[in-house]
């Protein structure tokens, strides 16, 4: 689909359609679907996955929907998610479990009814652990799960306690018979931070978004163990999230804001210069502040594990998709309140359909999708086989959390 | 608790703000009215609110309200004996969020100040959405501008010249309106 080709014409009417977009501005502003505010306060975190949102902000793709997103990084997910509960963010990247934590008034502080309103991309987290394991003979799961039976608990950090990347850590954990909740000691550390740690030896190990597991192999302090899409082949993971509140105040705001990230997607994902510039322009000190070396080889799905492997990944960072990535699926959503539920954030049953539709607004970006020229998938639901062998596709979110060997405790 | 500056202009009444401010339980600053440098004053000690009191608005307390709303933007209150409705309509155009006309409890002082904190947060936030607008059309106007001086230079059509901004704007991690700055800068050196 993206071939040279296509490129051409394809980025040819996208510039008409930012034409147009200028023309029909005083139509819109006439009719309905002007946005109602035109600035919009924006949070991010220093990761490779920012890269739609800062596209979306800087080149152009906001002011053709008649917005300005104003981008504001963030130094931690819990200062993240503070700033988007008292509305100093309008709307911000975010981690699955992070929105729903703050939906559910699970991660400190009251309920906050949260929306999530798209994924924004797959893939493209790791595991990593330090150069100390890989020369203790720690090199893949079985090793790792042999090593932690005979050493006293080792201490790795996630990015926050309910988030994607803790969830990705224990469900592996679990995969290999490890209980994550004794096993190994359990800390959180802000994303750009890891590397740091992981060199001055305070942690053996990280899972966190790109560029981190390529830096630190870059500073020789640690390697790859395992990518999460080798956890789960194209999972969910960060969504663009809004305050309920404030999807209901400025419903043409949220939507504009959609349609300016799902075209920057779309341009990343055009062709190859356009990726490679996409890194160049999110290396920058005021967006992920690291290298183009540390951020283009897996932005451009080029692994290394740190061990001698290298490989052409076929579930790499994925932004687009022709918009397959950007679904708020609810099966995905379902299946972080599962493991919630499986680790004990959540100690009884919960209203899994009644969440996770009121939390992911299809209707919103079914509405975008169509305005952009998607075609849309038949169901809200879809299949994957995790790295268990097990099967998720939505149904029965109970059952499926009840099904782990290591899992819902008695309390 | 709130820091209040309090900016007298009532000699004969020295003091009975400040009592019933003190009283209410907030952190007050005394200041005067002829302090030239009030702005820089209000950046140094970062009150929450501004409050004067007068007995009757002068040409001064006005200048010094300007002053404030446009370099130092802060919640106003006005405390003042004088009722004329030209005074007071004079006094909101100039950035006062309240005008209070007499009558001072220490019960009343907080739900006024309340409201205009709110009052100014408002005002600001209609501000900054204008300035917004403002900007956008007229960061369209430039990146359009700049756009027609790449088709003229290079010779080439419109999304051309499009994708080279941006394939310079990404290359340079920049936003595309700094290269169109940058190219119409430059054309202007040229000619």
């Amino acid at each position: 689909m993206h071939d040279d080709d296509t490129t051409a014409s394809t980025s040819a009417s996208e510039n008409n359609q930012s034409t147009k977009t200028v023309q029909s501005q005083t139509a819109w502003v006439a009719g309905s679907d002007a946005p109602e505010i035109p600035l919009v306060n924006l949070g991010f975190m220093a990761l490779t996955d920012s890269a739609p949102l800062i596209v979306a902000a800087t080149q152009g793709f906001a002011q053709a929907q008649g917005l300005t997103l104003e981008l504001h990084r963030q130094p931690s997910w819990s200062t993240l998610r503070d700033k988007l509960a008292t509305g100093e963010l309008d709307a911000a990247q975010n981690l699955y479990g992070l929105v729903y934590a703050m939906h559910l008034g699970l991660s400190g502080g009251s309920a906050t009814p949260m929306a999530v309103l798209m994924n924004l991309n797959h893939n493209g987290q790791a595991i990593t652990l330090s150069k100390r394991l890989l020369d203790a003979g720690v090199h893949d799961g079985a090793s790792l799960a042999a090593y932690i039976r005979q050493h006293p608990p080792l201490r790795l950090a996630q990015t926050f306690p309910t988030g994607t990347h803790a969830l990705w850590l224990n469900f592996y954990l679990g995969s290999l018979g490890i209980d994550p909740r004794r096993d190994v000691e359990s800390v959180v550390i802000p994303p750009a931070q890891m590397v740091d740690y992981l060199a001055r030896g305070d942690i053996d190990g990280f899972c966190a978004g790109e560029p981190w597991g390529a830096h630190a192999i870059a500073e020789q302090a640690g390697f790859t163990l395992i990518t999460s899409q080798q956890i789960w082949p194209d999972h969910p993971e960060k969504v663009l999230s809004a305050r309920a509140e404030f999807v209901a105040a400025y419903p043409n705001t949220t939507r504009a804001l959609m349609r300016a990230v799902l075209e920057a997607s779309r341009f990343i994902e055009l062709n190859q210069d356009n990726r490679e510039d996409t890194a160049a322009l999110i290396s920058g000190q005021d967006y992920v502040g690291a290298s183009t070396s540390a951020i283009t080889p897996r932005f451009l799905g080029r692994y290394e594990d740190g061990q001698g492997h290298a490989w052409q990944d076929a579930h790499a960072l994925r932004f687009f998709a022709d918009g397959h990535v950007n679904v708020p699926y609810l099966s995905d959503a379902s299946w972080f309140l599962s493991q919630f539920r499986r680790w004990g954030l959540l100690t009884a049953t919960p209203d899994y359909q009644q969440i996770v539709s009121d939390v992911q607004r299809l209707d919103l970006f079914q509405q975008v999708a169509t305005q952009v020229g998607l075609s849309l998938p038949h169901s809200a639901q879809r299949q994957s086989t995790l790295c268990d062998g097990q099967i998720w596709d939505g149904q029965n979110p109970e059952h499926y959390a009840q099904s782990f060997a290591i899992g819902i405790e008695a309390h | 608790m709130l820091r209040i500056m309090l900016i007298n202009d009532t000699p004969k009444k020295v003091g009975r703000l400040k009592v019933a401010l003190e009283e209410a339980g907030f952190d007050v600053i005394d200041e005067s009215v002829s302090a030239l440098d009030l702005p820089q004053r209000v950046e140094q000690l970062r009150p929450d609110v501004v409050l004067f009191d007068t007995d009757s608005p002068t040409r001064d307390v006005m200048e010094q309200v300007c002053l404030l709303s446009r370099d130092q933007p802060r919640p106003i209150v006005m405390f003042t004996d004088d009722q004329d409705p030209r005074t007071m309509r004079q006094a909101i155009q100039s950035g006062v969020s309240a005008y209070i006309v007499e009558g001072i409890n220490a019960q009343r002082i907080k739900p006024i100040l309340d409201v205009a904190i709110a009052r100014f947060e408002s005002d600001q936030a209609l501000r900054q959405q204008l300035l917004a607008r403002e900007q956008q059309l007229d960061e369209r106007k430039r990146i359009e501008q700049a756009k027609g001086i790449l088709m003229r230079m290079k010779d080439c059509n419109e999304d051309d010249a499009y994708t080279l901004m941006r394939r310079q704007a990404m290359s340079k991690q920049q936003k595309l309106i700094q290269v169109a700055e940058q190219i119409i800068a430059m054309d202007k050196m040229l000619q």
